[in-house]
């Protein structure tokens, strides 16, 4: 099956479609204040007319790219924007200001190829377990699955889990606007006829990411040069190496399987890493740990890397993204009338496989892009900042423009720009928004159909045991940080009155 | 009434755990433990009805109430068990309500979401509404002059505008990359992956 997708992604028109989208998403990936979710969202137009083999191929580049991208944002200018490479910047931009830009470099670069690989490989083993497994779940089990994704990135990815929440709320409802496809009945279009087929997802991802930023940077602009610190080709010496490779495949082994559950993103495994890598920390790695220690930047970023690969393990097998970047990549596949789930490991193999394979390809391709090119991405950051928001405007008006043709798409992305502005404004999380947006359809028709079949008796959901396994997993999620309030509460209170 | 915290246009930096698990449970502000206690106090006593994130919480429950009415209306055609097409927006708009009630309940105790951080933004500074109405204006107004202008002109002048408007000093450099990127926009976009965007004034010269 593997070998059968290195066939299909080794074709020379292919590798071009994959180094494309490597560079591609390098290059967005590093510009400052955007994140792989945007990077995705920006763009994804490019690929609306390539065909479906080629576009995946080029996307699964560009998820990579994107990520190998941000970590060079981290380490040479230290304001995190992504709170996946928030980690990185901790000990990367230390290390970089005692003039070990280019070893940080090079240990995320390479540790990110060895966590990539890995973990793809890990995926090329899971997929098809996962699929084994999921072919039996009916329509109570997808809902019950959705529901989870929709708890979990609510309250695990936010400080707060009403803002989680009203972050998926917006997402829910923007998703229900448009005709329903069951009954063919319009709701919420206000009487739009643009609204009827729905908002497209590419706008309300580039709407709430890249106009919402834009919007958010003009509000409150940082003024005055950032500090970004030069840097020369990256390399490791010998004791580097000896010192990298331990926390590279801990990373990985922490990174992955939390990518893979919902909710559990790329946040938790790279905290997890920084902090276990500081506790292991022995001798000179002892001393430098909170000055640049090379550790804590090798962990956490294989650590991102194999949450990355993780998250396509749901999204494949289950149509069930657990990230903003991997509900991008959902929609990207219903582009092209595609609905991942054990059904595309069936139908469409090739595809499937030659994805996978391209990862592998991608990931050595961005290994020999990031350690000889690193100079040259660290130049993106000097661009100055009107130019760069004016810019990052102008294609996301362009990428949504191009859609329809039509200015409707264009107004209707202007006031998902505000909402995502008021968000940012407010601390609400994107990320449950898209998720809501993306998954909301998906579980109201899984939803449907398993009270149809339950003639109308909601017992129906949970008489599955995954089914109720999974919603009781999604009640432990909302009440998780509730209790955790209420016991600190109580020790707070009894501290009180001793 | 403690002008320093409610007058604020924008939330001041919190400790990072404030906001946290503060939804819906009973209990009073000051029974939360650690050092956040003085200020949630503070925050506590001093909202007023001023405070912007409370509007965000009244729009969350406004949008529930929004899709129930606008929904109203999409029942009529419901299959026999009664399972139509507004039984899902039904949930959605009473968990919105709910939502939002909780939010506002959060807020009024003194919770509040930290904002973003992000590379090109001091979230300490005020927040300036004059720029942000700068950009919004002229991104609405690009949105109407691109059909009549074409791509290649609006584009331009989109990019121009917004470059000035978020400070850029050398206005001819800015002008010469507006029209550089709008015409290889169009050009890669048009050529190279054949989507149809419109020449506008310039149909016929490209």
């Amino acid at each position: 099956m593997l070998l059968d997708g290195f066939a299909t992604a080794l074709t020379p028109v292919n590798l071009l479609y994959a180094l494309a989208g490597v560079t591609l998403g390098t290059l967005v990936g590093v510009l400052p204040g955007i994140g792989p979710a945007m990077t995705v969202a920006l763009l994804l137009p490019i690929t609306f007319n390539v065909p479906p083999a080629g576009a995946f191929i080029m996307f699964a580049g560009i998820y990579y790219g994107g990520m190998y991208g941000g970590s060079t944002t981290s380490i040479l200018l230290n304001t995190p924007g992504e709170s996946s490479s928030m980690i990185t910047a901790l000990e990367g931009n230390k290390m970089a200001r005692r003039g070990r830009a280019a070893q940080a470099l090079a240990t995320a670069a390479i540790g990110s190829f060895v966590a990539g690989t890995i973990a793809t490989g890990l995926l090329v083993v899971a997929a098809p377990l996962v699929v084994d497994f999921a072919i039996s779940f009916g329509p109570e089990d997808y809902f019950a699955l959705a529901v989870l994704a929709f708890t979990a990135v609510s309250s695990v990815l936010s400080r707060s889990v009403v803002r989680g929440l009203a972050s998926l709320g917006f997402g829910l409802v923007i998703g229900l606007v448009g005709i329903d496809e069951q009954t063919g009945q319009a709701r919420l279009t206000l009487g739009v006829p643009q609204l009827l087929g729905g908002i497209e997802v590419v706008v309300v991802a580039v709407g709430l990411f890249a106009l919402g930023e834009a919007l958010y940077v003009a509000s409150r602009l940082r003024h005055g040069e950032p500090e970004i610190i030069p840097v020369g080709r990256a390399f490791l010496g010998r004791s580097d190496w000896s010192r990298s490779w331990r926390p590279w495949l801990r990373g990985t082994a922490l990174g992955f399987p939390f990518g893979a559950l919902p909710g559990g993103g790329a946040e938790i495994p790279t905290f997890l890493s920084y902090s276990i890598e500081r506790r292991l920390a022995r001798g000179v790695a002892r001393e430098e740990y909170g000055r640049g220690a090379i550790e804590g930047v090798a962990g956490p970023e294989a650590a991102n890397n194999a949450s990355a690969a993780g998250t396509l393990v749901p999204l494949l097998t289950l149509g069930l993204p657990t990230s903003a970047t991997a509900a991008i990549m959902l929609a990207a596949f219903q582009q092209y009338g595609l609905q991942p789930g054990p059904q595309l490991f069936d139908h469409n193999p090739a595809l499937v496989w030659g994805m996978i394979a391209s990862l592998f390809l991608g990931n050595a391709m961005l290994l020999v892009l990031n350690l000889p090119l690193a100079p040259v991405w660290a130049k993106v950051l000097h661009i100055p900042r009107p130019y760069l928001y004016a810019g990052i405007v102008l294609f996301a008006a362009l990428g949504v423009y191009a859609l329809n043709a039509s200015w409707v798409d264009l107004v209707v992305l202007y006031v998902l720009g505000l909402l995502g502005f008021a968000m940012r404004c407010f601390g609400l999380p994107i990320a449950p928004a898209v998720i809501g947006m993306i998954l909301g359809p998906m579980a109201e028709i899984q939803l449907r159909r398993a009270l149809a079949i339950g003639a109308g008796d909601a017992a129906v959901l949970v008489r599955s045991p995954i089914a109720a396994a999974l919603l009781a997993l999604s009640l432990l999620a909302l009440l998780t940080p509730l209790v955790r309030a209420l016991v600190r509460r109580l020790l707070a209170r009894r501290a009180g009155s001793r | 009434m403690s002008s320093d915290m409610s007058s604020h246009e924008e939330p001041e930096e919190r400790p990072a755990a404030g906001a946290a698990g503060a939804a819906g449970a009973g209990g009073t502000a000051e029974a939360e433990g650690g050092p956040a206690v003085p200020e949630r106090r503070a925050a506590g006593s001093g909202w007023d009805w001023r405070r912007p994130e409370l509007v965000m919480a009244l729009v969350v429950a406004g949008l529930g109430g929004f899709v129930l009415a606008g929904t109203a209306d999409v029942s009529a055609a419901s299959s026999t068990l009664g399972l139509g097409p507004r039984f899902f927006p039904v949930l959605v708009g009473i968990a919105l309500l709910l939502i939002g009630v909780c939010y506002a309940a959060d807020v009024v105790r003194g919770g509040r979401g930290d904002p973003e951080e992000s590379e090109d933004v001091d979230a300490a500074a005020p927040a300036d509404w004059r720029t942000v109405a700068q950009v919004s204006v002229i991104f609405l107004a690009f949105a109407g002059l691109v059909d009549p202008l074409g791509w290649i002109i609006a584009g331009a002048l989109l990019f121009f505008g917004l470059a000035v408007t978020l400070g850029a000093e050398h206005r001819l450099r800015a002008g010469a990359l507006a029209i550089v990127l709008s015409t290889l926009s169009y050009l890669a976009f048009v050529k190279g992956l054949g989507v149809s965007l419109p020449a506008g004034l310039l149909s016929g010269v490209i």
